[in-house]
């Protein structure tokens, strides 16, 4: 069967590349029984409009961020929380183990069946106002977020002005400060050239949200199992090539922005902003009272 | 068509009332979104504070507009087609291609209510972002549309059908 | 098969005369069917069309635009139109072009330019002489100038269907040449035609009655300002410049002007909701469309075939140029814009034309089109204000069509009358 796979991003990608390779591997070792063709740059719409999609049965795999997709599956919002994970290597270490699982078991329950755990870096603050190193760095800083409540609420427990507005609109915004700031990875910060106008970058990497690569549940009922063992290896794989490609991809990023006369600035102690966030978990945990043990599996890892 | 049986008349009675709540709502909605926008607009820039939900309210409220307009579009005959080379068949054949026409988009609409109706089940569990209300809102518009042409196209072939032999395709554009 | 199923549905839906977005529509259902796609993407694709959050500014434009239309701003432009170019050989044919330049389609909405100006004008120029068929004419072709004079919302549509790489306030600052060029050769057009048919002129009414004219217009003009002015500073995104630029006219006019009343309100904002449903319908099943032409890859199939037919980048804009205008003659822009877009901007970019050339050479093809058989809302509304036959008006169309080719041709083939302006903003 020739699959039909969803991207957002353009040809050469990591998470581009990473798709074209697991479906070259399931090509391969099923002899060519399972073909595939990625359709890439979002051509066949948009992220929340593509989870539909999949979980419909009319596209068979894709790419997704873990972010928009808590409108539809509870368990994903658990890493939109700010700074649940420590660090990107956690973030690998818990996602391809029980953490995994767990949100894996959420999104099977939505027809999505998850068969890597891909990187999208450390979202981090930028403006164009100051550099930030303590939450109360953030006080009146117009930030553009994205549209869920849980990045609203995280700046606004800062006393930032929290202010979602459509991507393609932050550039110009950030120009002419109608917003100070934003918040994104290196390779988007570099790449929506948003460095130029907002020249402190803060590494506070609170948002570490990993992206999926998954199969239509409708999909995957029709695959024999050995079928299936292709297909969660491939998926494997093609996460540890995804990982390389991005890092490689993110230290260029920083590298470009570094030239472009960006100042970064590391946080020497987060604490301070995990605290800050006291109000951000209280208010989730209090409305999907269900996650708590999920929430406590990540936060209570090493 | 002057001579109308009297169930006609009220059936185009019902259906006229019905095309003007389409507008009511629709008109509402523009509304809406024009005051939320001034409102969004004078939070950004004056009181400092963004109203978050403004532009998430707004993608909701255009699909109102667009979908209701639209059904009434079909009851008033509005939507942009092309009567040309119809118009260079012979009389009878136009007027059975109008016939047609209002059954297939009957059946289009059937199709999109039913399809409407499954959306909204689908999307119950999936919130529409700092709305907080489910995905299901949205589907809402199309389902109505859908109901509603339905409605409108079925009844203006009934309508044809049964006028069959007084009703000329010349005497509707003179009703416009 | 598929991609057959798709075209000939729609193809056979047109020629029947269903409406258009229904057919479109009706054939994408056909398509996912035939694919073993559940029917309900259809209309999931359509929904999401309509979702899109730049589109919200075109709700706004066509509102501002009803407003003026309503509310008594189109009159005071019209007035000042006459003042300044009246007293020229076949002067009111110059005020209606001229007229069109400053009223510039606020709404992007060549129709709400002939309702606004052709009720007002056309009926004054039979009166004084003009052939009905030139009066018409001269309305229905000045008026898709409006559609490349900022602010438009067919320029929101093609930034969106490019994918976002595209600013919209570039967009903006691009059309205003090509926009006052579409004018200038309609002017002549115009004016050779009415020496030949000696129509009159007006009386100049005096510096004096100039300058009154022009301080009644300007609060009214201010709208256009704001939209396009808001937009191009930043500090106002396009739909939010869009919303203010309404709130803004219907102030104006209830508080300023007087001109206002409840019913003319409710007419405005009616007229706005039945023109938003029209286009947005469009869209939402082009998108339908849209989506299963990616599927079967045919903007990379039909490039493909594009270039192998030539390599001379010249044939090939003629070429892309010529397909825009037959699918402009059948079918509506909105909806082209969506669709052909994808197809023919990537082709365009291989040659090294700047996208924002490309969409204005793209809308100018386009709005052309408007005023074509067999599908030409603008011809269609313009012979009812007009009240003659469209037979009539096609009979000496013929020299306004030759005007904006040759506005066409001037936009396609020198970068510089588009994009001159935006390199001074950059
Ligand atoms: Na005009
Ligand atoms: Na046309």
């Amino acid at each position: 069967a020739e699959l039909r796979g969803w991207n957002i991003h353009v040809e050469d990608y990591p998470v581009s590349i990473a798709m074209e390779s697991f479906m070259a591997e399931v090509a391969e070792k099923t002899n060519g029984e399972i073909t595939g063709k990625t359709y890439h740059n979002g051509v066949l719409g948009n992220q929340p409009d593509a989870i539909e999609q999949i979980r419909l049965g009319v596209i068979d795999f894709g790419e997704f961020s873990l972010g928009p997709m808590g409108q539809s599956v509870p368990e994903t919002n658990v890493v939109s929380l700010p700074f649940i994970f420590k660090s990107i290597p956690q973030m690998y270490k818990l996602m391809d183990g029980e953490v995994g699982e767990a949100i894996g078991a959420g999104m099977m329950k939505k027809g999505m069946v998850p068969l890597g755990w891909y990187d999208a870096g450390a979202r981090s603050f930028y403006n164009s106002k100051t550099p930030i190193n303590t939450p109360a760095d953030v006080e009146g800083l117009k930030i553009r977020v994205m549209s869920n409540d849980l990045f609203v609420k995280m700046v606004e427990s800062m006393d930032g002005n929290a202010t979602p507005m459509a991507f393609g609109e932050v550039y110009q915004s950030i120009k002419t400060s109608v917003v100070d700031g934003a918040e994104n990875n290196p390779p988007s910060y570099e790449s929506t050239n948003h460095y130029e106008v907002a020249k402190y970058y803060s590494l506070t990497e609170h948002l570490i949200i990993p992206e999926c690569l998954c199969m239509s549940l409708k999909t995957w009922e029709k695959m024999t199992p050995e079928q299936q063992a292709i297909l969660k290896e491939a998926g494997q794989n093609s996460a540890v090539k995804q990982r390389e490609l991005w890092q490689a991809r993110e230290a260029a990023s920083m590298e470009t922005v570094k030239a472009g006369g960006t100042i970064v600035n590391t946080i020497a102690d987060k604490g301070p902003f995990q605290a800050a966030m006291a109000p951000v978990y209280d208010g989730f945990l209090a409305a999907n009272p269900e996650l708590t043990d999920l929430v406590n599996m990540i936060r209570n890892a090493d | 068509m002057s001579d109308q049986s009297p169930f006609i008349r009220r059936l185009e009675q019902v259906l006229d009332w019905a095309r003007s709540f389409c507008i009511l709502i629709s008109s509402l909605a523009l509304v809406t979104l024009v005051t939320t926008f001034g409102w969004l607009v004078f939070g950004r820039y004056v009181l400092n504070v963004t109203p978050t939900w403004v532009e998430q309210l707004a993608l909701l409220l255009i699909c109102y507009i667009a979908f209701l307009g639209a059904a009434a579009g079909v009851r008033e005959d509005t939507h942009i087609g092309v009567a040309l080379f119809r118009d260079m068949m012979p009389f009878t054949i136009q007027k059975v291609v109008m016939v047609a026409i209002d059954l297939m988009l009957a059946a289009f609409g059937a199709i999109m209510l039913i399809a409407g109706i499954t959306l909204m089940k689908f999307g119950w569990d999936t919130a529409l972002p700092m709305l907080e209300i489910p995905e299901s809102f949205r589907t809402l518009a199309i389902t109505s549309c859908g109901a509603l042409i339905f409605i409108f196209s079925g009844s203006r072939g009934l309508i044809r059908i049964l006028t069959f032999r007084a009703w000329s395709p010349e005497a509707d554009l003179k009703d416009l | 098969m598929g991609l057959a199923i798709l075209l000939c549905v729609f193809g056979v839906g047109v020629v029947i005369g269903a409406p258009v977005a229904f057919a479109m529509g009706i054939a994408a259902a056909a398509a996912f069917w035939y694919e073993g796609f559940p029917l309900l993407i259809t209309f999931q694709r359509a929904t999401a069309g309509v979702s899109v959050f730049s589109l919200l500014a075109i709700p706004f434009f066509v509102f501002a635009g009803e407003i003026m239309l309503h509310g008594g701003i189109a009159r005071r432009l019209v007035k000042l139109a006459s003042a300044l170019v009246g007293h020229l050989k076949g002067g009111l044919a110059m005020v209606n072009i001229f007229s069109s330049m400053l009223f510039g389609g606020i709404s992007g909405s060549a129709v709400a330019d002939i309702s606004a100006l052709g009720s007002l004008l056309i009926p004054v120029m039979k009166e004084r002489g003009y052939r009905p068929d030139f009066a018409v004419n001269v309305t229905v072709t000045s008026s898709i100038a409006g559609i490349v004079i900022p602010p438009s919302h067919n320029m929101i549509i093609f930034a969106v269907a490019a994918g976002g790489g595209i600013s919209v306030s570039k967009l903006f600052l691009a059309g205003v040449i090509p926009g006052i060029l579409m004018c200038v050769c309609l002017a002549i057009a115009a004016y050779i035609l009415s020496i030949k048919h000696n129509y009159p002129s007006e009386p100049f009414p005096g510096w004096g009655e100039v300058g009154r004219s022009a301080a009644d217009a300007i609060p009214g003009f201010m709208t256009a300002v704001i939209i396009v002015g808001g937009t191009l500073s930043g500090v106002f995104t396009v739909t939010e410049s869009g919303a203010f630029g309404a709130i803004y006219a219907v102030l104006l006019t209830k508080f300023y002007y007087r001109d206002l009343s409840w019913q003319s309100f409710v007419r405005s904002v009616t007229g706005a909701v039945r023109t938003t449903a029209m286009v947005m319908i469009l869209i939402a099943f082009a998108s339908s469309f849209a989506y299963l032409l990616a599927l079967y890859q045919v903007p990379a199939k039909l490039s493909t075939l594009l270039v192998s037919i030539s390599d001379n980048p010249i044939m090939i804009l003629l070429m892309i140029n010529l397909i825009l205008l037959i699918l402009g003659m059948i079918m509506d822009m909105a909806a082209l814009i969506l669709i052909c877009t994808p197809i023919f901007l990537p082709i365009a970019k291989g040659l090294g034309m700047d996208p924002t050339q490309f969409g204005i050479m793209m809308l100018i093809n386009l709005g052309l089109g408007l005023c074509t058989p067999p599908v030409g809302t603008c011809l269609f509304v313009g012979c009812a204000v007009g009240k003659i036959k469209i037979e009539q008006a096609l009979k000496s169309i013929w020299p306004f069509y030759v005007a904006i080719l040759g506005a066409l041709l001037l936009v396609t083939f020198v970068p510089q009358v588009s994009l001159w302006l935006p390199s001074l903003y950059d």
